[in-house]
């Protein structure tokens, strides 16, 4: 009956290596202030240095300093990702058991959005109306998080139909609970270990997805991104600056990933315990 | 021919008769009915003016004033006229004289008959009582009680009395000889009117034609002895029954909850009554006629406490229950059986709201139930089948018993936790900190299935469907828990709707039973008769697969159609 998460992290190799790559990336990126020497927007005189004692990965086009520019271009990645993982989540969580607890009309309208959302390949909405808003980060959260929800929701109302008919919420229900509590008590702690692995996938889809946007210069500008640092890099690949440009912001960015990978996979067997003991090859 | 009215007897501050009024025709017999200490002894000594109280009212035997007529009057009509048989033999009978001589004395005292002529008829009366004659001359100190009784039912039938009072006639006989004493009295005094007054149902079942049950000093309910035994409608009269041990009931013997308390205000039985509401507190009910049966009761006697009207549930073109007509009085505990798939557990949630029925209505306390809200179902709780299933196992024990009371919004926390901590001890489960805080896969599945039943209870709801509350649990634990349910509904005065594939624990518990098949019930009757005398083929392959503890053979319902030795009652 009991699912341990924590346990079932904790027990696979993977999942403890991700969790590591994780914590860390978060304590860099909480850390960006100390970590780095320059202020990521403060230009120097000097473009395109090498990496130096004065500069660790050297400098770019408009000389501000790579090693700063990477430890809070973190900050972006996890705050984007996190952020829509949190956003998407609640709103799967509220439109999927709703849907399932409340039922009749209320959930076929809802059900008949999530159907819609899914045929249409998110990548290209987001391209589309990135480019035509240019979105900051608080945006950019709002965006994807609308656009990400639905999957998650198809689960957590396939979760709540079969929850709705166990005893406990029948008990519940004859005591006169009304949906709220009904939700709010039985149901979504029951969830908590997919809303948990729903999260991790939602915080890698956007994390990927705002460094692709960035790559692609249909963000903010303004805003430090590895995406964007990245697009710079390779505007300059015919000199040797991508040793320490574009391959340390590549390793951090698929280090997160990763990282959330692997974090996902161990906790997957949450949600569908007959995987569990098959590795990650 | 006795015409009682507004009788009222009081021994200084205790009254104990409250205004009885009671007619008698003549050739009836009427029983008094009732638990020691109701005041059918005292009835009967106002009648032969033998009481010691303060009586007030009116006694009119043959039109005739007992309670104005002067001492001596009265001295005519006492054992000549109206006579009565007392109940304390001992005390009463003269130990110097013989048997015969005791039966003599009121005849020769009457000076109604010669010595001879007494003589004669006392011994006639010995000999119709089943005396040997060498026993006539014997003292009461060498009878038995069983004959020391019958020489005072003897004494009393010496002067061929209009009206015979018997005051526990057949209490100290044994179960052959009050057969046959029963037979005599009849038979001896045809057309003699009796008055019987009797805690035992079954000497009012044999002697009376008419039964008054007497409670606190107040008649609550009168009418024909079969139709009062077989379908009371005071709830006292029904608890009186409950508790009487007999061969028809086929439902466990249980008491009445407290005890007979005195003086009290309003209707005397409110304090132990379970539907008592605010006027009973205040008001005494009259005795009215009600469809041919005189009850008092502010609420008209038992009341209907849940009915269903052609409920009907359909999945698809399955009709897993289909018009189901079924009520469930308060106080009685319906059992609802059937096989696996017979739509048992349909119907139940059906009527709890979890279903939404596709046809009927169900009505609760004579009104529609439309949508349930929490008074709904603070009135009606259901056990679940599977206690595992239905406790949350995020939730403690206590937590998980608050929780009804938590949804309902009842009282502060502090007052929840006390309630659910007092119906923990009312379900026989632990009250200490410890178990408080246990999870259900820590308890036990009686532990569990308890659980269930105080959280189903802690609303203090006056209907409980149980489905199938033990059918997870081993033979002494479902014992138990059965056990359980009818003290609560001793104490609660429970209405059960109790759901069971398993006939013979619905028949010791159930005073109704219903038979449901493919979600139709095919029959519905009092469990003895479901038991003894089923309609349906489908209830006799019930019985028959029922579980019997018999060594030899399968001779199906044998055990249960076997009479019993003595089965004279209408209980």
């Amino acid at each position: 009956m009991h699912i341990d998460l924590k346990r079932e992290i904790r027990e696979s190799g993977p999942g403890k290596t991700g969790l590591i790559i994780l914590l860390l990336m978060i304590t860099v990126a909480l850390a960006a202030p100390i970590l780095a020497p320059y202020d990521p927007y403060q230009q120097s005189t000097a473009s395109l240095l090498s990496p130096s004692w004065s500069h660790w990965l050297g400098t770019n086009q408009v000389g501000q300093d790579i090693w700063s520019r990477l430890v809070f271009g973190a900050r972006t990645s996890l705050l984007v990702g996190f952020g829509v993982g949190i956003l998407s989540t609640l709103l799967s969580t509220v439109f999927g058991v709703s849907a399932a607890l409340l039922g009749g009309l209320y959930e076929k309208v809802v059900m008949r959005i999530v159907d819609a959302f899914i045929v249409i390949p998110m990548v290209i909405i987001v391209i589309l109306i990135s480019a035509y808003i240019r979105p900051g980060i608080l945006t950019l959260i709002l965006l994807l998080s609308l656009l990400s929800w639905q999957g998650g929701a198809r689960i957590m109302r396939a979760q709540a139909l079969s929850l709705k008919e166990r005893g406990h919420v029948a008990a519940a229900k004859s005591f006169g609970a009304n949906h709220f509590y009904l939700a709010w008590r039985h149901i979504v702690p029951d969830l908590g270990p997919i809303l948990l692995v729903e999260f991790i996938y939602g915080v890698r889809r956007a994390v990927f997805m705002e460094a692709g946007l960035a790559f692609l210069g249909i963000s903010d500008p303004t805003v430090v991104s590895w995406g964007m640092m990245m697009r710079d890099a390779l505007s300059f690949s015919y000199l040797n600056v991508w040793q320490w440009w574009l391959v340390p912001t590549g390793v951090a960015l698929s280090l997160i990933i990763i990282g959330l990978t692997f974090v996902g996979h161990a906790a997957e067997p949450v949600i569908e315990p007959r995987l569990r003991g098959v590795g990650i090859a | 021919m006795l015409e009682i009215k507004n009788l009222r007897v009081s021994y200084g501050q205790d009254v104990i008769l409250n205004g009885i009024d009671l007619e008698l025709g003549s050739g009836e017999t009427l029983a008094i009915v009732g638990e020691s200490g109701t005041g059918k002894t005292t009835l009967g000594l106002s009648i032969m003016r033998l009481v010691e109280g303060t009586v007030r009212g009116t006694i009119r035997f043959n039109g005739k004033d007992l309670l104005a007529l002067s001492d001596n009057e009265m001295q005519q009509i006492r054992w000549s006229q109206i006579a009565m048989a007392f109940q304390n033999a001992n005390n009463v009978l003269n130990p110097v004289y013989t048997v015969l001589n005791q039966i003599m004395e009121p005849m020769v005292e009457h000076g109604l008959k010669s010595k001879k002529e007494a003589r004669d008829r006392a011994a006639e009366l010995l000999r119709y009582f089943g005396f040997p004659g060498d026993r006539f001359s014997a003292y009461p100190h060498q009878l038995s009680g069983g004959e020391q009784q019958k020489v005072l039912l003897a004494m009393a039938m010496a002067n061929d009395p209009e009206l015979l009072i018997l005051d526990e006639p057949l209490s100290s006989l044994d179960a052959a000889a009050r057969v046959q004493v029963g037979e005599l009295l009849k038979e001896i005094d045809k057309h003699g009117t009796k008055l019987v007054a009797t805690h035992d149902l079954d000497t009012a079942s044999k002697l009376a034609d008419r039964i008054a049950v007497l409670y606190g000093g107040k008649i609550i309910e009168v009418g024909p002895t079969r139709d009062v035994l077989s379908r009371p409608r005071h709830p006292y009269t029904r608890a009186l029954i409950r508790a009487y041990p007999n061969m028809t009931t086929v439902k466990d013997l249980q008491g009445i909850k407290g005890r007979m308390a005195r003086p009290v205000s309003g209707c005397p039985f409110h304090p132990r009554c379970t539907q008592a509401i605010d006027i009973c507190r205040t008001k005494i009910p009259k005795l009215v006629c009600n469809q041919g049966r005189h009850i008092a009761c502010h609420r008209g006697g038992i009341i209907t406490l849940l009915s269903t009207k052609n409920l009907t549930k359909s999945f698809g073109s399955l009709k897993a229950v289909d018009s189901v007509d079924l009520h469930i009085e308060a106080g009685e505990t319906l059992a609802l059986v059937g096989q696996t798939g017979s739509g048992k557990t349909t119907l139940a949630k059906t009527i709890m709201g979890l279903y939404q029925p596709t046809e009927g209505d169900v009505y609760f306390e004579g009104a529609k139930v439309g949508n349930r809200g929490r008074d709904f179902y603070k009135r009606v709780q259901m056990v679940f089948q599977n206690p595992g299933e239905s406790l949350s196992h995020r939730l403690s024990v206590l937590e998980t018993v608050m929780e009804p009371l938590d949804i309902q919004g009842i009282g502060t926390k502090e007052e929840r936790e006390n309630k659910a901590i007092q119906v923990l001890g009312e379900v026989e489960l632990p009250q200490t900190g410890d178990f408080l805080n246990k999870y259900p896969h820590q308890l036990s599945g009686g532990e569990m299935q308890r659980v269930a039943i105080a959280r189903a209870l802690a609303l203090d709801p006056v209907l409980l469907i149980a489905d199938e509350p033990t059918a997870f649990l081993d033979a002494s634990i479902q014992a138990k828990i059965l056990k359980l349910l009818l003290n609560l509904q001793e104490q609660r005065g429970l209405s059960m709707l109790y759901i069971t594939h398993d006939i013979a624990a619905a028949r010791k518990v159930s005073d109704r039973i219903a038979i449901m098949l493919d979600g139709r019930v095919i029959e519905e009757g009092p469990s003895n008769e479901i038991i003894t005398a089923p309609k349906q083929g489908y209830t006799r392959n019930l019985l028959k697969a029922a579980s019997a503890l018999r060594s030899t053979g399968s001779s199906g319902v044998g055990q249960q159609t076997l009479k019993p030795p003595i089965d004279e009652g209408a209980l």
